[in-house]
């Protein structure tokens, strides 16, 4: 048996023999960003979807103007130099940014500029959504953008809005990209106006090139060095598929990744001593809330509601379930942004709430179900609203579920509670939040705007709807907050459909030798500032 | 004898093409059952009912099922297996992308699982109860009963972020992306072929780790299933008789007890390479192993029929293929087989 005994030893032996020390740090002149890309389904600016793919956007697409990164109503200037808004507000003009040019080495003309929203809007595909919302489409494109010499661009607005929400949406990644025409139309295919071909590839003229997509492993950028305006800290970024939050942990905490952009509140917390990384947080989009149909019975009555309102912990929640994530919030309009006010604050009362349900015909509470997706935070989340209405007397039962089973009943209108993330944002205008969490044009069922939670939620009132839409056509900014103002006032009144009890947080990891990072809302980070102090 | 063949051969081929048309139906109920929306996927959560359905008739969603069903059958027959969602690629180019990835961990912890595990298991079978087998019994144990999972960010954070004995997450180092053509897409052949030594080596410091958490899982159930088949044999009565005729112990274990435990040995590390081709997700996903597995699973995810479908296809094809190889192995091992 000595024999077999040496076979298993040298077996053994031969397999630690591979293992040799490996080298770990990041290249000085490359960048090395992990986090989920299982979101990323094509880097074609008018189609993508969720907010992984707005990171890698930024870096390689420019707009006629830039949010900035602290104050969050303001736009930069970036492809334009600079813009004026017509007397009658129906009209934004333009002037184009002299010798900015594409990657491919063509100039940015206003052409591109045009042609780039018509494009969105005649596909009509995901990020449409932004501008179709002020009434622009793919029937009224040719008009709505026009080009009357090569530096300058005129956006007419189709319906009476706000002009600087026009701004501000074209200062998003995704509607606002511009394009390199021509080489995009060399790569058409069967007049998808280069669609197929911007899945993998780009035509832009940021700080960045797309050198490579590989799904769910890596997405390389190289510097764009005809970029127009400041060269690039780093050479090369490396965006790295890493869906696990421990694994960015371990690879930062090596020296093997520079920035973590999607890790758990549990590892942001033990990174939190760890001298050699440094954790951010800044304002993110939307809110978590709590939210009821009011197709049902029960919650269509507004003392039911109101007794909600106090059987949520509020700091309990955020101290406890949303560090890193959310941050204690419950107006339906982001702090920062115009007229917003401070908060009502609501806190856990369960004895006020039983009052209510008693009020509401409920003294002994009700069984009701509870939907959350079963992703971190939102399990944690339902399960600490779970026991704080089980005080109240209302028994809900928890589902859990992937976005579709949860999100999808919201959609179908079929669900009694959800706790849920949403309610706009990503534009930093208040229209935003209230146009995505209370407005409701048509509450009917076959009227399917399931983009409006307030229409998911079955929640519609014409005077909130008609207040939205005139506080939005307010162009003088001190009426406008005002109006706001108000607005918030009789939605707090009006017991909503729609509970925010927290605002969304982003919170990113990056080694302490990296320089120059200016966290952006809605991850729409640019990295070319970006600088290693070694 | 020529007719028996040529009916043989018919029927076999018959067998898989109904094998594989039942795994393409069930897979396609599945996908239709299951509440996942590849529309909504593509358009996200705030898009509106009229993007909703014109992507919705660009995909084919708004057909019934079963021509939906009948136009992937309809294109599958003429080698066009579609284009995935949530790639925008040829499904086939991405297969062929993901699957040397999968390929290369696999073949590495089989041969770890199988190079271990069969040893093992024969030490454990004559040596049995005493403390050797004892020791051999428990390690398995622990194989086979912790959660891989566990095992793989228990492996990451002492190996690569305690010891820094392998490298980390991925299938090499950030600063050798791009320095190897990929030629065939096998990073270690790749490697070999450029020439490149310091590529080569840190592909192999990437795969040591997660190949031999994989090759230890399989190494538990070849080693246990090794012990059952041996200790079957050591209670024959032929391994008294050749004792008795005096050979020696490793002879008798070698020549007589091992030769007759090959064919079950052949078919349990087919199949444990063929789970290890399709199973590998949880693993892929703790190292971020661009593989087959986490390809297939993240489509499922979202719905993506046309890439899901092909990955069934493949699997079964895999295990079909594995089956034959068996077989073929039977005969050369087993002359009564012939």
């Amino acid at each position: 048996m000595n024999v077999l005994t040496k076979a298993v030893a040298a077996a053994m032996l031969g397999t630690v023999a591979f293992a040799t020390p490996s080298l770990a740090e990041t290249p000085p002149n490359q960048l090395v960003v992990g986090f989920s890309m299982s979101n990323i389904l094509t880097l074609d600016p008018a189609a993508i979807t969720g907010k992984e793919t707005v990171q890698v956007l930024a870096n390689i697409y420019e707009g006629l103007v830039s949010l900035d990164p602290v104050n969050r109503s303001q736009a930069n200037p970036q492809l334009a130099e600079s813009w004026t808004i017509s007397e009658d507000s129906s009209k934004i003009t333009f002037q184009m940014r002299a010798g900015a040019q594409f990657a491919s080495g063509n100039p940015v003309t206003a052409e591109d500029v045009v042609w780039s929203f018509k494009r969105l809007m005649k596909l009509n595909l995901a990020q449409a959504s932004f501008l179709k919302t002020h009434g622009f489409s793919a029937a009224n494109a040719d008009a709505s953008f026009t080009t009357p010499d090569p530096s300058t661009i005129v956006v007419t607005l189709p319906k009476k809005v706000d002009p600087q929400i026009i701004v501000l949406t074209l200062g998003i990644v995704g509607p606002g990209s511009v394009l390199d025409s021509k080489t995009v139309l060399a790569n058409e295919t069967n007049g998808d106006m280069g669609s197929a071909w911007l899945t993998t590839h780009s035509a832009g003229s940021g700080p960045f090139v797309l050198q490579d997509w590989k799904s769910n492993e890596r997405v390389l950028l190289n510097r764009n060095d005809a970029h127009w305006g400041k060269e690039a800290g780093m050479r090369r970024i490396i965006m790295r598929h890493l869906p696990e939050s421990q694994s960015q942990r371990l690879m930062l905490e090596k020296g093997d990744i520079d920035i973590a952009f999607s890790m758990s509140a549990a590892d942001l917390t033990a990174l939190q001593t760890n001298k050699e990384v440094v954790v951010q947080s800044i304002p993110g989009s939307g809110f978590y809330y709590l939210a009821v149909s009011m197709k049902d019975e029960k919650f269509n009555k507004p003392k039911v509601r109101e007794a909600l309102r106090y059987l949520i912990d509020y700091e309990g929640l955020n101290a406890t379930v949303l560090p890193f994530f959310g941050k204690p919030h419950d107006r339906p309009i982001q702090t920062g942004l115009l007229g917003v006010l401070p908060d009502a604050g609501y806190k856990l009362d369960v004895e006020k709430a039983k009052a209510l349900l008693a009020e509401a015909g409920y003294p002994e509470g009700f069984a009701t179900t509870l939907r959350a997706l079963s992703d971190a935070p939102f399990l944690n989340l339902a399960t600490a609203i779970q026991a704080s209405l089980a005080q109240g007397g209302i028994k809900a039962e928890v589902i859990t579920g992937s976005g579709d089973q949860i999100y999808g009943a919201m959609r179908e209108r079929k669900f009694e509670l959800i706790v849920g993330r949403g309610g706009g944002g990503q534009l930093p205008h208040p229209d935003s939040n209230l146009r995505a969490i209370a407005y409701n044009p048509n509450n009917a069922d076959d009227a399917k705007l399931t983009n409006f939670q307030g229409w998911r939620t079955s929640f519609y009132d014409e005077k909130l709807n008609k207040m939205i839409d005139d506080a939005l056509i307010e162009t003088d900014t001190k009426r406008q907050a005002t109006r706001y103002g108000e607005i918030q006032t009789y939605y707090a009144d009006m017991m909503p459909s729609i509970q925010p009890f927290s605002e969304v947080v982003d919170s990113v990891a990056s080694r302490a030798d990296i320089k120059g990072l200016a966290l952006n809302p809605s991850w729409s980070t640019d990295l070319s500032t970006i600088t290693k102090a070694r | 004898m020529t007719h028996e063949r040529v009916y043989a051969g018919v029927r076999q081929v018959a067998t898989i093409l109904v094998t594989l048309f039942g795994l393409l139906v069930l897979t396609f109920c599945i996908g239709r059952l299951m509440p996942v929306d590849p529309v909504r996927a593509i358009i996200g959560e705030e898009a509106d009912a009229a993007t909703y359905r014109m992507v919705a008739e660009r995909l084919g969603m708004d057909k019934p099922v079963y021509e939906q069903f009948l136009r992937y059958l309809g294109d599958i027959l003429t080698g066009n297996f579609g284009v995935s969602i949530r790639t925008g690629q040829s499904v086939i180019n991405d297969i062929a992308h993901v699957m040397p990835a999968t390929i290369e961990l696999a073949t590495f912890a089989i041969i770890c699982g199988a190079g271990l595990g069969i040893p093992l298991g024969i030490l454990a079978a004559v040596r049995r109860n005493r403390l050797t087998d004892h020791v051999i019994r428990v390690v398995t144990l622990l194989g086979h009963s912790m959660p891989i999972f566990w095992i793989g960010m228990i492996g990451l954070i002492v190996f690569y972020a305690t010891l820094g004995l392998v490298g980390g997450g991925g299938r090499m180092s950030d600063y050798n992306i791009g320095l190897v053509p990929e030629t065939t897409g096998f990073l270690l052949i790749d490697a070999a072929l450029a020439g490149d030594r310091d590529v080569f080596h840190d592909a192999v410091n990437h795969l040591v780790l997660p190949a031999s958490i994989l090759g230890y899982s399989s190494m538990a159930y070849i080693t246990r299933m090794t012990r059952s088949f041996m200790l079957d044999q050591l209670n024959q009565e032929y391994v008294v008789t050749a004792r008795v005729k005096g050979l020696s112990n490793s002879r008798t274990i070698w020549y007589h007890a091992f030769a007759n435990i090959r064919v079950q040995l052949v078919t349990i590390v087919a199949l444990a390479y063929g789970s290890l081709l399709e199973g590998a997700v949880l693993i892929e996903t703790v190292f971020s192993w661009p593989g087959f597995g986490q390809y297939m699973t993240n489509n499922m995810l979202v719905g993506d029929m046309n890439a899901v479908m092909t990955c069934v296809l493949i699997v079964g094809i895999i295990f079909i293929c594995l089956n034959l190889l068996s077989d073929l192995l039977y005969k050369v091992f087993d002359p009564r087989t012939r």
